[in-house]
């Protein structure tokens, strides 16, 4: 079979491409980027202000000298880095679409990987200009919009956040709309299922942003919560099954979906429950439905009742039926950091390593209840269903602990570091006699009562201990004379003590500024971030494109109801346990 | 005929069984891995 289809829409994607790589290099669309990049427009403008000002200096200096006014340059701002960092994504790839696409219009294709490899092209191309489009276009328009309502005063609410119209939600709605109103163009269409291998790919990737300690906490916290919740679904699935009177194979199948991982779970189960395809139909349906249900609700009911990326990552990981769901979520809930993702693909990864658990227990489950069973190889069923990729996660993570990526401490996207903090971000002598006058206070018998009771009152803990008033001292007397800070340690203690009532707001306002100036931008996590976005963003965008009304509609008969009973329990059970028990550690 | 190689089937299921896939994506993400820490 040959599956290359020849048509000019790959050379049309790479020229549009290549046009707007141009437009940004020479600045013609820079009215339209100051308005979408907002914030970082922002930023050129406090830079142009304070250059202009520094070369106003410099050149009445060389004039008083007699000498020529010197050449500057003006420092790049953000928004030059956003502009240019738009020019080489479009030029890279717009270039090499073109290349492709004239290859592919001249090109002969004969049946093999080469083939199979250009016909995958096009699709690339498609999803990529329509995340380009929603990343730098509609996500900023949105998010401007939504603020501008709220400054405004017409709403007391940023919608676009609440109702999260970002990248990955506008992204995921194009893509079934696409795929439901107007349908995947020939050209595109094995492109589109490459979307799978970037999710992989992004999942993969994700090991690089871990540390050991944060894996650990979030590893101990998914262990308990998805052991309750997935042993539990899976339970009451085959419970409420038997009441139903539905057949063996159709409960089993519906259990392993709506415990473990939704569809790779019911792929992987259906062979030693013996599940028929209609059985497989119906429980993926459902699923579907479900999972499309709460990538879409999760995220607003996060930010209603304003969750952290922990509490949120907890829920969606553990809440969420499908794998590829919990992702979109995820991303959904917040785009820009990839915190929340990293703890809901922790749940995810542990959800998929009780998967032979699940296999072995519907096994014995299906041979004791069904009479006439045929029995299968189980060692082999749980080898061959089992995504090795998970595997590729774990191998990334191991590296990344080891500190082969990024040092220690990098892991957040931000580092401490008091030897790389400029001099002129040290502070000034007003703010470190402020620092020493309220240090003198709070030694004084009633400074030092209040210091106590507020840290006895807010529980002011760091790194196991509680914070004790000579730490606080030291602290402070340390700020005042080095004018930096000096440890990560010192910086996490005066933040806690900053929020203190009665605190002097020049000394609030000085730890603040002098632990902004010691920590620093991760470039290297940066990078991984930017890759993983945008990895995920393709992938979901693939995602929508195939989720279609006709799969939602298998969903149906005592499957949707059981599954619609168990995941509701799921979905509030887990979110009432974050609630209660889980608490923001990163 | 059609090989079968070539049939990756939808990404609604991104944790299904697919060899080839995962080798290949674990080949690319170590490759972005590697890419970022030597060039950035």
């Amino acid at each position: 079979m040959i599956y290359t289809v020849k048509s000019p829409a790959l050379l049309i994607i790479g020229i549009l491409m290549l046009v707007w790589g141009g437009l940004n290099n020479s600045g013609v669309v820079d009215g339209m980027q100051s308005s979408l990049q907002a914030s970082a427009y922002k930023d050129y403008q406090k830079v142009k202000e304070k250059f202009d000002a520094e070369s106003r200096v410099a050149t009445e200096m060389a004039a008083a000298e007699n000498k020529p006014a010197p050449e500057m340059k003006m420092p790049k701002s953000k928004f030059d880095e956003a502009k240019a960092k738009q020019a080489t994504l479009s030029n890279i790839f717009g270039g090499a679409f073109v290349l492709i696409g004239l290859f592919t219009l001249a090109w002969k294709p004969k049946q093999g990987n080469l083939d199979y490899l250009v016909s995958v092209v096009p699709g690339i191309a498609y999803i990529l200009l329509i995340a380009y489009i929603v990343r730098w276009g509609l996500d900023p328009i949105f998010g401007n919009w939504g603020k501008a309502v709220k400054g405004a005063g017409i709403l007391t609410w940023d919608f676009a956040k609440i109702f999260n119209l970002n990248y990955v939600v506008l992204g995921i709605v194009i893509g079934m709309v696409i795929v439901n109103v107007f349908k995947i163009p020939a050209w595109a269409a094995n492109g589109v299922r490459t979307a799978r291998f970037f999710l992989k790919t992004g999942v993969i990737l994700l090991g690089t942003l871990y540390s050991a300690a944060e894996l650990a906490q979030l590893g101990g916290l998914s262990v308990v919560m998805i052991g309750i919740f997935v042993l539990g679904s899976v339970g009451v699935v085959l419970f409420m099954g038997k009441r139903m009177g539905t057949p063996n194979s159709m409960t089993a199948v519906l259990s392993a979906g709506m415990g473990v991982c939704g569809v790779s779970a019911t792929v992987a189960a259906s062979p030693v429950v013996q599940a028929k395809a209609e059985e497989i139909a119906y429980t993926i349906g459902t699923i579907l439905i479900w999972g499309v249900g709460c990538m879409f609700l999760f995220p607003t009911i996060g930010h209603i009742l304003n969750m952290g990326p922990v509490q949120f990552g907890a829920w969606a990981g553990t809440g969420i039926l499908n794998s590829a769901q919990v992702a979109g979520a995820a991303l959904a809930f917040d785009p820009t950091n990839i915190e929340t993702l990293k703890v809901a693909e922790i749940f995810n990864i542990t959800r998929v390593l009780f998967l032979p658990i699940i296999v072995l227990w519907l096994a014995a489950w299906y041979v004791k209840h069904e009479e006439g069973a045929v029995k299968v190889n189980l060692a082999h069923v749980v080898i061959a269903k089992f995504p090795v990729f998970v595997l590729g996660f774990i191998a990334m993570f191991a590296l990344s602990s080891a500190g082969t990526f990024a040092p220690a401490g990098h892991y957040q996207g931000k580092y401490f570091s008091s030897a790389e903090v400029k001099e002129d971000k040290l502070l000034k002598g007003k703010e470190a006699r402020a620092i020493e006058g309220e240090l003198t206070r709070l030694r004084e018998a009633e400074g030092a009562q209040a210091l106590s009771k507020y840290l006895v009152d807010k529980n002011v803990v760091l790194e196991g201990h509680k914070v004790t008033p000579e730490e606080v001292y030291q602290s402070l007397g340390d700020l005042a004379a080095n004018k930096k800070m000096m440890t990560r340690q010192q910086n996490n203690v005066l933040k806690s003590v900053a929020k203190m009532e009665g605190l002097d707001a020049l000394v609030a306002g000085s730890i603040d500024k002098a632990g902004k100036a010691a920590t620093h931008d991760s470039k290297t996590i940066k990078a991984y971030r930017d890759w993983i976005a945008w990895l995920f963003a393709f992938g979901l965008i693939g995602l929508g494109m195939q989720i279609t009304g006709k799969a939602l509609k298998q969903a149906g008969g005592a499957p949707l109801v059981i599954g619609g009973i168990v995941g509701t329990a799921k979905a509030v059970g887990s979110l009432i346990v974050v609630l209660m028990f889980v608490k923001e550690f990163i | 005929m059609e090989a079968p190689k070539f049939e990756r089937g939808t990404s609604l299921s991104i944790f299904v069984s697919d060899r080839r896939e995962d080798f290949t994506a674990l080949i690319f993400a170590f490759i972005i891995a590697f890419g970022v820490m030597f060039t950035v």
